[in-house]
Formats: C-alpha cells, structure tokens, sequence
C-alpha cells in the first residue's frame, strides 16, 4: 500500500485510535514511515513544550469579573434605552457603511453616534480626537428627547439578490477577494431607521450643570423644536468565518439625514458647537467641515486609529487603519449612499477590494 | 451569520453562566498557548466571552466557537505585541537576551521565539495548532474549523514542522 500522508503519522503520534487499522499496520512495519513518526513525535512534543503553560483559571473570580461588566453595560442600557439604539445602529453590519471603524473595534465610535444624524451626508470627513475626549462626547438625550418611530430591524437574507430587492441598493460583487478571505458572505438587511428628537433646552441646562457648566441661552426658536432622523435602507455582505471580529465586510446603506422642524440646521449646529461641554479639539474639527451640514463625522480615537485620504472610482474617500495594523476599512459616499468595505486586512488590501467592486444596476 | 448580535437591544444569554463556568479554563488555555501569559489570556477570555453573551451561537457549538474565537483573539493581541516588541529592539538596537544567563533564560527566549513564529503562520495552521496542543480532538478541531478531520493532522503538522525548523534555526545560530 501507499505510504500514510504526514497527517496520518501526525495523528498517530496522539489520537492512534481515529487512524485506520490497515494504516496503523503499514506504519508498524515501515521504516520509512516509522522516521516519519518519530520526527512527528519529536516536533510535537518541542513546540507543545515551547507553547505549553501552566494555568489555574479561577473561575470564580473570572465570572464576577464578567458579570460585572455585562451589568455596566446593561445598566446603561436601560438608562437610555432610545439612544443605546442608536448606538446598536452604528455597531450593526450594515450601518458598517457609515461607522465600520465603531463596529469594528467597538465604542471608539460609538460614543459620538448620536451625532450623525445632525448631519445629512454628501461625504464623510474624520474627526480624531483622543479617546478620553470622545467618550466625553455627549449623547442626544442629553439635550432633549429622542423617539424612535422606525425600529432597527436587521435581518439575514439568502444572498445578494434578495439583499438587492429588500433594500433597494445595488449590491456589489467582490471581483476579488483577498488573501485569507473565503467562502461565501452572508446578506443581512437593514430596513430604514427613523426617530424624532425635541431639543430640550432644560435638558441640556441640566445636562451641563453635572458637569459644572452653564450653557449660553439656546438661540430663539431652539427649545421644543424638533428634528426628525433617518438612516438606512442597508445592506451588508460578511465574511465572518466563525469569527468574533469577521475577516471582511462590504456594506452599503442610505446615508443618515436630518430634517428640522423649526430651526434651520445652521443655527442647532452653531450653537451646539459654541457649547463648553464639547472638548475643544472634537468641536474646532467639527466647525472646519461643517458649513452646510453636508459632510458626516466619522469619530476616531488617535490612540488607536489613523486615517488618510484615497479615491475610489474618483469620488474622495477615507481610508482607515488601526494603530496595530490589524484592521483597516474604507469608507465614501456617493449620492446620498454610503459604502464601507472593511475587515482584518491591510489598507492596501480594502482599497484593492473598492476599487474592483463590480455592480449589478 | 451564527455568531452576530442580535439587533437592538444587546440581551446576554441566558446560558452563559452555565457555558462560561464549564468552558472558563479551557478558553483561557488556548490563550495562554498563544500568548504565555496568563493575565493577557484572561483578558482575552473576557473578551470573547463578552462577545459571546451576546451572540446566538447554538450551546452545542459553544467551546468550539469560543476556542477558535480565542486563537483568533490572541493572535491578533500577539501580532500587534510583535510588532511593539520588534520596535523597542530596533530601538535598543540589541537583543536584550543574553545567551548563557540561565537555562530559564533560555527557555524565555525560545518561547518568545515560538510565538513569534506562531504569529508568521498562516491563520488556520496556526489556529488548529493550538486547539491540537489546548486538548481539543481531532474531530472537534475539524468541525471548529471546518475541515475534515484527516487534513487536522496535515495541518497541524506542517505547523509544528515550521516552527520547529524556527526554534532549530535558532538554537544552531547561537
């Protein structure tokens, strides 16, 4: 008979059972194949004593640890249910379109979220900040009430063409994936997101006073007025591979867009940005770009993110990678849609992967 | 997706207790095999598990999913530690471990050496190796990672075979 492939000897070497009887006895009798086992045996036994450490996990201690944690996080929840939406919203795959950096690695984005909407987006600027800074951002609650009237729904769908008819959006096609990357995404759907928000301009009084501040008197017309919110349709095609963090996603999804009924957008943004609560370095970058409302803040922390400037497809795009170079996205609008392509792969990699999208109008 | 978070509200599940208490040192053993450092590992079993709370993984497939969520977590914490420790060497300009100090010395270094070749290899080599060597079976390593359980061994062969030629390359060199 043939010889036992390496794999057949490598397991030998510590699971002899799952190894065919027939094999078992050519190996026995083979001098060849008997070299072969003892140099598997001898390779791992060397690495599993380089790898091998000793742990005693208190299990205990591990889970109060944990149990901890998930209370903070579920405490908050509950404080401001509407806005932890929000924020669920900018986490979720689709909206990866307009914060794949916040899903990705987690809150960096996440406290600044609420912001968006403030925003009707033509294109997407980055606003870096140190992270200490931006979890100083405040939420929308903290300026009025937020009602959300269109819930978040997301959901899988069998593939590209459904994803297509449910959203509205065309879906691309990947012309390429790239190394490490396999297999089939999944389709998952974002239907439209809506909610309204009442400026409170006790709120935020309130708001400020916790933090030691007074805030100047809010503009005529400013209290009570409202504003109506909307993100979405989305849709978003993901590799996960059965991993926390997936290797690549590509989304797509109508870009977050605020109508007012009162005030005009200049006046909320002017004096929102005027306010002392806002670090000063978030509110100068903000005040940079937004003179008509038009450009959506992508929120950053310098201590784990850079960005640079790129084109796809000759529309002006932002490029994102992560300080440890684990991860990179790349993110741009066009009409009103914004698309992301992002996952743990290298700057290079993701704007490779946008500039051969392929799209089936 | 098996593993996404539901929409919305983020709810933790409610057999997580019950899966965290019996999976707890496993998945902290893949870590440690990964890192060789028990406070790091722990670091990351919290995070995966956090993860995992709020995820809609099956309880069946539970340690499998949190064993390769683990590797996976632990290789990206060590590539980005690589590249720190590579860049304070660089600026040292030496190598700040001394050959005939102590054999744990020694042992120091190779280990250093090994994890550094783990984070070379590629992915799925380096992910079925540590199961292998964290006690999962050869057919839960398969179903964990979606081969079958005969490339397992090829597998995890050719990854021992690499990073013993590195451990080797270095013990000649020095």
């Amino acid at each position: 008979m043939r010889h036992p492939t390496d794999g057949t000897l490598r397991r030998l070497v510590d699971e002899p059972a799952g190894v065919a009887d027939a094999e078992r006895a050519h190996v026995a009798g083979c001098p060849v194949c008997l070299a072969g086992l003892a140099a598997a045996r001898e390779d791992a036994a060397a690495v599993g004593a380089a790898l091998d450490v000793a742990v005693t996990a208190d299990v205990d201690a591990a889970w109060q640890r944990l149990s901890g944690a998930a209370a903070v996080q579920g405490r908050r929840g509950a404080a401001t249910a509407p806005g932890r939406r929000w924020r669920a919203l900018l986490r979720s795959p689709v909206i990866a379109a307009v914060g794949a950096v916040s899903l990705l690695l987690g809150a960096t984005a996440a406290a600044a979220a609420n912001w968006l909407p403030f925003f009707h987006a033509e294109r997407i600027a980055p606003v870096a900040a140190p992270q200490a800074d931006l979890v100083k951002l405040p939420e929308l609650e903290d300026f009025g009430e937020l009602r959300i009237t269109e819930e978040i729904r997301i959901r899988q769908v069998a593939g590209a063409a459904a994803a297509r008819e449910a959203s509205g959006l065309a879906v691309p096609r990947v012309a390429e994936l790239p190394r490490g990357v396999t297999g089939e995404p999944a389709y998952h759907v974002l239907g439209r997101v809506s909610g309204t928000f009442t400026f409170s301009a006790a709120k935020a009084a309130a708001f400020a006073a916790a933090a030691g501040q007074t805030l100047p008197p809010p503009p005529p017309g400013l209290d009570g007025s409202q504003f109506r919110l909307t993100a979405g349709p989305g849709i978003a095609a993901v590799w996960s591979q059965g991993r926390p963090v997936p290797a690549m996603m590509v989304g797509r999804a109508v870009a977050p867009s605020a109508l007012s009924a009162g005030v005009p957008f200049e006046t909320a943004r002017d004096y929102l940005l005027s306010l002392p609560i806002l670090p000063d370095n978030v509110a100068a970058q903000l005040r940079g770009f937004s003179a008509d409302g038009t450009t959506l803040p992508l929120f950053m922390s310098v201590e784990n993110m850079t960005s640079r400037p790129a084109d796809v497809g000759g529309l002006p795009a932002t490029v994102f990678t992560s300080r440890d170079g684990t991860v990179a996205g790349v993110v741009w609008v066009d009409r009103g849609v914004v698309t992301a392509v992002a996952g743990s792969l290298g700057a290079g990699e993701v704007l490779s992967v946008a500039r051969g999208l392929r799209w089936d109008r | 997706m098996a593993g996404s978070t539901p929409p919305g509200r983020a709810a933790v599940r409610p057999d997580l207790e019950q899966l965290f208490r019996a999976a707890y040192p496993r998945v902290v053993a893949v870590a440690a095999r990964v890192l060789g450092s028990r406070t790091e590992a722990e670091d990351v079993a919290q995070e995966v598990f956090l993860t995992f709370g709020r995820s809609s993984v099956p309880g069946g497939q539970a340690v499998g999913w949190l064993c390769v969520a683990a590797a996976h977590t632990a290789l990206n914490h060590l590539r980005s530690g690589r590249r720190r420790a590579s860049r304070e060497e660089a600026a040292g300009g030496g190598d700040p471990v001394y050959p005939d100090v102590a054999d744990t010395v020694v042992t120091l270094d190779e280990r250093r050496r090994v994890r550094a070749a783990l984070a070379r290899l590629p992915r799925k080599q380096a992910v079925a190796l540590v199961l292998r060597h964290s006690g999962l079976s050869y057919a839960e390593v398969a179903a964990a990672l979606d081969l079958s359980p005969a490339s397992v061994g090829t597998t995890v062969r050719r990854a021992e075979s690499a990073l013993r030629e590195e451990l080797n390359r270095h013990a000649s060199s020095d």
